[in-house]
């Protein structure tokens, strides 16, 4: 194996490792904008400039396969001028709109400005115009002044999704990122190519102007769109989440996720929730009532499912592990339950795969689900078995999906669990197709719980409670709590 | 002192045609070729010291031999994009000798086994396209190319492609990927074309000149070659000569002749009334020499790279004491801006800088700042990209303001032309 020294540090790196990748190693900063790790070189920024002993001319880093012996410097006189002069080329025609941009905070230009650059402009000629806020399809924006052409998007769409959309036409400063004429950028995968812009050319529609990026936070996860499990970022603040990113994980989804993983997070915020119990009152006639306290709420219905006689569980494959333990223990192994009724979303394209990310079983944990099962030894009915016994209930459990675009068949659904007696209704979000339900109780969200998903492989990824949104809001694992307090059943 | 090696029969119309390029010893050449081993020609080409002739002035026997050793298919391309201001000599090759092209590209695949070649024409080359085809067509018909070329059991095909327009094609690996069906732009090294180039093939890329050359070698042998020219530079090379002088054209002359000879002698003396000012030897790219610089050079790669200069593709530049140097460092960099393809930012960025600070200058809104910040944009685009074309841009901007600085601080201060007065470039032709 290879040895070189970068800076005076020395490492030993496989054959064929770049001097990028040996400097990353040893957590030597070197600039770069073209140079990405889940993409082809382009070489084409000439920000990772290094100086190489015994080599007259300056080398680009990403290009730059280490040999044994090599000597590499990356922070003196001559690679720092060379780089600020890198930068000050990318700035000299670069809008400079920060205040009204919304990479700003997160921007490779300003970062390496303050690293690398911290000069006197003197570019005092007309800037060259481009055209501003260009709609490349449906989910991404381009402003083709702030681009600084590194080809990251062309190379994404090229190399990973594989759709072609975007080129650089042109040439010289005039060059221009587009996509070619009635093939606007609708891939499944096209908010990547937001992701990986270093600068503020291409921006995420949905993302646009609702947050500056200073006053959010974020925290990593587990995408709950799929059984894929892709890792990802939650960026949130005291509103709520904003949006999604993906984390890198070379196992399970590489640097990229699909493009339904970006909209996970709508379901959390406040406007799509339920916010507090929902009892349906027969001594109302039927009115609802909101609010009660979920403990409370949790006593009652713990008082009438002792005295339950037939009672079947509905389960959907969008909860944790943990919680179908806690169900599974209780349910099955003190209340001795044996109606489990397992709900899939789209039967026909559950197995379907699109080559990259996208699985048609749009649960994060059907894998969980299936080993929480066989380990309590029970038989997971199908939905659509529920209907033959359903008035034979006098209680249903249902655990009800989390991410209610991904199960068309809601409403359908629900007209069949309303023929048993009394349904509980376990859910995150708000459905008009609950309101008959004798009782709706408000659950977490995957982002404000702590848990783990297995994925289509079987790995088990842990995800975090990294916002409060629904402060009322409890777990499977919570429930099972409150009903064991009230029914005096200790587990 | 013009030695006429390769361009000896150029004025007979005949030369032309397969039946006359015959008659005057054509395709003797490519017999004695296919009587030797491959691996024997291209030492002959080493031995004779042939130097590229599109502008680095490479080892053509050298280049010729990094090909791996192994049987994938590999390609023979030869460069005719010749876009290089000032200079016009392969148009001339193509014009009046095809066939001396053809037998060279014939002999140079044989020695490197490749048995399929392009030859790739800048599109604005109308005549030499249609002359070019039309000798491949005779060719084909006589059985000189195609399966089985003459009984020696090799095989090679040959074709001509158009280009479509731009400077950056002349760069080896931009030619590759132009030909390939992309976008004309240079691709990185490594790997170099003879490793990976043309469609991910062993490749290499030569120069009409280059190519024409060889055919005389493998005739007359390296030594007899190497008798013109001096020692690191041997041979003779044509020069495209233009600017204020009494026979502006196309001469061979042996490399390493004084220019001060070459200009009195071959290109007839300045025009009357026309004083030399400076001197760009080898096409636009190439740094410009000053009047006393220019007349103790010698024609030769060794002695161009000691002033700092280049011999580049031969296209010799005469300035005249009439022409304004910053009208004409404008003019270069309208052209640089042009034609940089936009892949790497220091030549995107730095090419369109650097024309919009002489459009200033000659618009009268320049500054005496203006002058050093040329020099410092320049400074930092040599050497920093994929490709030459952004040391291309910057040379002649270091060299024209630092050898000619008065011309342009007096454009700064006055907002007038030193030499021209008030009328520019800019104004006559807009």
């Amino acid at each position: 194996m290879p040895k070189l020294t970068i800076n005076g540090q020395s490492i030993e790196v496989p054959q064929g490792t770049t001097v990028i990748q040996a400097a990353k190693e040893l957590n030597i900063p070197i600039a770069h904008y073209c140079y990405h790790e889940g993409l082809s070189i382009a070489g084409a920024c000439r920000m990772c400039l290094v100086e190489v002993e015994k080599n007259p001319k300056l080398q680009i880093a990403c290009n730059l396969p280490v040999t044994d012996g090599m000597v590499v410097y990356t922070d003196n006189p001559r690679v720092k001028d060379a780089v600020k002069w890198s930068l000050d080329f990318h700035l000299i025609n670069h809008p400079l709109d920060c205040p009204i941009c919304d990479q700003a905070g997160e921007c490779k230009l300003q970062d390496y400005y303050m690293d690398y650059g911290l000069y006197t402009p003197e570019m005092d000629q007309r800037k060259v115009k481009k055209n501003k806020a260009v709609s490349l399809g449906d989910r991404v924006v381009l402003d083709q002044e702030r681009c600084i052409l590194c080809s990251r998007c062309v190379r994404f769409t090229k190399e990973v999704s594989k759709t072609h959309e975007l080129g650089i036409f042109n040439r010289g400063d005039r060059s221009i990122i587009a996509t070619f004429e009635d093939r606007p950028l609708n891939n499944n995968y096209s908010v990547n190519t937001v992701d990986i812009c270093p600068v503020g050319a291409l921006t995420s529609k949905d993302f646009r102007f609702k947050q500056r990026v200073w006053f959010l936070k974020d925290f990593d996860t587990i995408c709950n769109g799929c059984s894929t499990g892709c890792n990802v970022k939650v960026s949130y603040n005291a509103n709520g989440v904003f949006r999604v990113r993906p984390k890198v994980n070379k196992e399970v989804n590489g640097h990229w996720m699909c493009d339904f993983g970006r909209d996970i997070y709508k379901h959390t915020n406040k406007e799509y929730r339920l916010e507090a119990v929902v009892e349906k009152r027969e001594d109302l006639s039927g009115a609802t009532v909101k609010g009660k306290p979920v403990a409370l709420a949790l006593q009652e219905i713990g008082k009438n499912l002792k005295q339950a006689k037939n009672i079947a569980l509905v389960l959907t494959a969008q909860y944790t592990v943990e919680e179908y333990e806690a169900f599974l223990n209780f349910f099955v192994g003190k209340l001795k339950v044996s109606s489990i009724y397992y709900w899939k979303n789209n039967e026909t394209s559950f197995d379907s795969f699109d080559g990259l990310l996208i699985r048609g079983d749009k649960n994060p944990n059907t894998q969980g689900l299936l080993k929480a099962a066989q380990k309590h030894n029970v038989k997971l009915l199908p939905v659509t078995e529920f209907d033959k016994s359903a008035s034979s209930f006098d209680f249903c459990i249902l655990a009800a999906p989390e991410n209610q675009a991904v199960y068309p068949d809601i409403t359908e659904k629900c007209q069949m669990f309303k023929k048993s007696n009394e349904v509980v209704c376990i859910t995150s979000c708000y459905n008009d197709s609950y309101n008959g339900f004798k009782w709706q109780i408000p659950a977490k969200s995957f982002v404000e719980k702590d848990g783990t998903f297995v994925n289509f492989k079987g790995v088990a990824q842990k995800i975090k409670a990294g916002v409060k949104i629904i402060p009322t809001s409890v777990s499977l694992e919570e429930v099972v709590y409150g009903l064991t307090e009230s029914m005096g059943v200790s587990i | 002192m013009e030695t006429k090696l390769l361009t000896q029969h150029y004025d007979k119309p005949e030369y032309q045609s397969l039946k006359g390029y015959q008659k005057l010893g054509g395709y003797e050449a490519l017999k004695k070729a296919f009587s030797m081993k491959p691996q024997d020609i291209i030492t002959e080409v080493k031995n004779a010291g042939l130097r590229g002739r599109g502008g680095a002035g490479f080892s053509t026997g050298m280049k010729w031999s990094f090909l791996p050793n192994n049987n994938e298919p590999r390609y023979l391309l030869c460069n005719a994009d010749e876009g290089e201001p000032g200079t016009f000599k392969d148009r001339v090759m193509m014009e009046r000798a095809p066939h001396q092209l053809i037998e060279g590209m014939i002999i140079s695949a044989f020695a490197i086994n490749s048995k399929k070649s392009y030859i790739y024409i800048r599109g604005e080359y109308m005549a030499p396209i249609k002359i070019v085809e039309k000798a491949i067509r005779e060719v084909y018909d006589a059985g000189l190319l195609g399966k089985n070329i003459l009984g020696s059991g090799f095989d090679h095909d040959m074709d001509v492609y158009r280009g479509a327009g731009a400077y950056i094609v002349g760069e080896e690996t931009g030619l590759i990927s132009s030909l390939e069906g992309k976008k004309g732009q240079p691709k990185l090294k490594p790997p170099f074309p003879a490793v990976q180039g043309y469609l991910k093939k062993p490749t290499i890329v030569n120069n009409v000149e280059t190519l024409a050359t060889v055919p005389w070698i493998i005739t007359n042998g390296a030594s007899e070659y190497k008798k013109y020219g001096t020692e690191k530079s041997p041979g003779t090379k044509l020069f495209s000569v233009s600017g204020n002088i009494n026979k502006p054209g196309v001469y061979e002359v042996p490399l390493g002749i004084p220019f001060k000879d070459f200009l009195q002698n071959e290109c007839g003396g300045m025009k009357p009334g026309y004083e030399l000012k400076a001197l760009i030897p080898g096409g636009s790219s190439c740094p410009v020499l000053t009047r006393d610089e220019a007349l103790k050079s010698t024609m030769d790669y060794e002695c161009m790279s000691q002033l700092g200069s280049m011999l580049g593709s031969g296209g010799v530049i005469i300035i005249d004491d009439k022409q304004c140097m910053v009208d004409l460092l404008n003019i270069l960099m309208n052209f640089y801006h042009h034609e940089s393809c936009g892949q790497c930012t220091p030549c995107r960025e730095g090419t369109g800088w650097m024309n919009k600070i002489t459009t200033s200058l000659l618009t009268k809104n320049g500054k005496l700042e203006d002058i050093s910040l040329l020099h410092k944009i320049a400074s930092h685009m040599l050497g920093t990209t994929i490709c030459a074309l952004s040391d291309a841009a910057a040379m002649p901007v270091m060299s024209f303001v630092t050898k000619f600085r008065d011309e342009f601080e007096y454009y700064a201060k006055e907002k007038r032309s030193k030499v021209k007065g008030d009328v520019h470039y800019a104004q006559a032709h807009h």
